[in-house]
């Protein structure tokens, strides 16, 4: 068994629809607002140590796909809307406390989507440093 | 995926905070390093161009932080955006050899070029002269340096001056496409064109402060950033050797002089005070002292303009203890010599409260009855608190109460309603007042738009 204190749970949480095309008809001082908010947002839960790190991520991208990545498609898609535009790491309690945070993020009011996933203490680096995972 | 992942930046580190403005503002420079880059007749693309990196920005540092130093980034952004819009403009549309040499023999310069502050204000001033050109109307002159000197949105300034953003963008449109026809330079006015170019200048900001301060419609809070926008376009202005005429200090003197009173326009009920009763402690100090810093280099040489005398009677009012112990007489023969170069019934109007407030209220009513262009101040309720005011000081309280009834009716925004209201109230009580209560008339209270 880990001895580590408190189970703390892990979570990313996936902006999308964050595209330009929802900020144009916001003015200057609007949009200078949102990027205060925003970061507030974000440098509240730093500072609680419930985010360990947030990126946007670049809209142009690559595709691959079929045995041996034989397929490899260059992006940006036309559905922009379902494009990831950057991420944020929670440590928290649980579903319900991540879900909170998304809930109070200032972006939502401009059509950002935020999808909450746990992610898993298994992985294959995991696997291999932790003997007491597999049961 | 991976536990321990590779990610080396985040987390660490120090956001840095934007300045108040800074999207407003950073529009405004972009604009002007932009159209250097691609000439007047491309304004609606640098527009573009300017709008797409602020985009990029909001999305990037919302989400990553804002980088050290904003206002290089948004301009590599942008520096890069446009020449992608150039090279593809080039083969859309064939060749357009000479912009396309022009564009590029500048982006072979090193990106200091265009970050140094001095390239930076060249551009705005250059920029302030574009949009302040004779060929564009005056009214649709203080809307395109909105948009695109101070960044402000469409929507914004529909707000500031009760239009809709409709009616601006069509206005906007129209205005760019003036410009784009009518062949205007990028270059700083030289020589014999300086001086009326930089009239043309003056008389836009002098407009687009008086639209931020006489509230007489719109966002109030928005109108003062109009004022403070005039303000700092002013100042640009007189640190740039083509910009700095005694003229231009004069206007800028005229213009800190009057903010400096700003503090003390509404009490704490938001009711409107006027002049007589403004508590003269909530005067902004440090703006009077950088007004009459101005209005010291304005006296360079031998021109006189409306400004310096606006802003001598700004002075006058700012070097007053209170209102009794002011200089009437000096406020007076300086609007004797402002009726002469600008003679306007509103200017005429302002004269007879000098003069009433030097002479008596007796000598101010004749002088009302004899002003010229009288009958175009029969809707404006300025004229008519004016008459009740003196009428009341002259012991004519029913007259006064007539007066002041009219003013109220007319009157459009709700402080001067109210304020009007309370001076029906003492002319109706008849009593004799002795306060010497008068509407504070600034000098600059004239424009009005309907946009």
């Amino acid at each position: 068994m880990d001895t580590s204190p408190s189970p703390k749970s892990q979570y990313l949480l996936f902006f999308r629809n964050s595209g330009p095309e929802n900020y144009q008809g916001l003015s200057p001082e609007q949009r200078q607002r949102l990027v205060e908010r925003w970061n507030a947002w974000f440098e509240g839960l730093v500072a609680q140590g419930k985010a360990s790190e947030g990126q946007p991520l670049e809209t142009e991208t690559r595709v691959v796909s079929g045995p041996g990545g034989r397929r490899i498609v260059d992006g940006p898609f036309p559905e922009a809307k379902e494009a990831i535009g950057g991420y944020v790491r929670l440590e928290v309690a649980g579903l319900d406390e991540a879900t909170e945070i998304a809930r109070r993020h200032p972006g939502l009011e401009h059509g950002l989507v935020i999808e909450i996933r746990e992610l898993t203490p298994h992985c294959h680096l995991g696997v291999r440093t932790r003997p007491a995972a597999g049961a | 995926m991976e536990g321990t992942g590779p990610s080396p930046e985040p987390a660490a580190r120090e956001p840095a905070a934007l300045v108040e403005h800074f999207f407003r503002h950073e529009t405004g420079r972009l604009h002007g390093a932009l159209v250097r880059l691609m000439g007047v007749q491309n304004l609606a693309v640098a527009e573009d161009v300017a709008q797409e990196a602020m985009l990029r920005a909001l999305r990037a540092w919302a989400m990553g932080g804002v980088p050290a130093n904003p206002s290089g980034w948004i301009t590599r952004v942008a520096m890069n955006l446009a020449r992608d819009t150039m090279r593809h403009r080039r083969m859309a549309f064939g060749k357009e050899p000479a912009l396309i040499t022009h564009f590029e023999q500048h982006l072979a310069t090193p990106a200091v070029a265009w970050e140094g502050a001095r390239e930076f204000r060249d551009d705005t001033l250059r920029l302030m002269f574009v949009c302040c050109h004779p060929s564009v109307a005056r009214d649709a002159q203080v809307v395109l340096a909105l948009k695109i000197l101070c960044g402000f949105s469409a929507g914004e300034i529909a707000r500031a001056f009760l239009a809709s953003e409709a009616a601006i963008e069509k206005q906007l449109a129209r205005t760019k496409q003036r410009i784009a026809e009518s062949g205007i330079g990028f270059e700083l006015p030289e020589g014999e064109d300086l001086a009326p170019r930089l009239d043309g200048v003056l008389a836009t900001l002098y407009l687009l402060f008086n639209e931020g301060h006489t509230a007489s419609s719109g966002d109030r809070l928005l109108r003062e950033d109009l004022c403070g926008e005039a303000m700092r376009l002013a100042d640009l202005l007189v640190a740039h050797p083509a910009g700095r005429s005694p003229r231009s200090h004069a206007l800028l003197a005229l213009l800190c002089l009057t903010a400096a009173r700003f503090p003390a326009r509404v009490d704490e009920r938001g009711g409107l005070t006027t002049l007589a009763d403004q508590d003269r402690s909530k005067w902004d100090r440090a703006l009077f002292e950088r007004g009459l810093v101005h209005l010291a280099e304005a006296a360079a040489g031998s021109d006189l303009s409306e400004y310096h005398l606006e802003a001598g009677i700004a002075a006058c009012h700012a070097l007053a203890a209170d209102y009794a112990s002011t200089d009437w007489a000096r406020i007076l023969q300086l609007y004797d010599e402002l009726i002469r170069l600008k003679p306007s019934p509103v200017v005429g109007l302002n004269r007879v409260v000098a003069l009433a407030r030097a002479r008596g209220a007796q000598t101010g009513l004749e002088a009302l009855e004899d002003l010229q262009g009288r009958e175009r101040l029969d809707d404006s309720h300025l004229y008519h608190a004016v008459r009740g005011q003196l009428l009341l000081e002259a012991g004519r309280p029913a007259e006064s109460a007539e007066s002041f009834r009219l003013a109220h009716r007319l009157a459009r925004v709700d402080p001067e309603r109210e304020h009007l209201a309370r001076r029906l109230e003492t002319a109706s009580l008849a009593g004799e007042s002795a306060e010497p209560l008068v509407p504070e008339l600034s000098p600059g209270r004239r424009s009005s738009r309907r946009a």
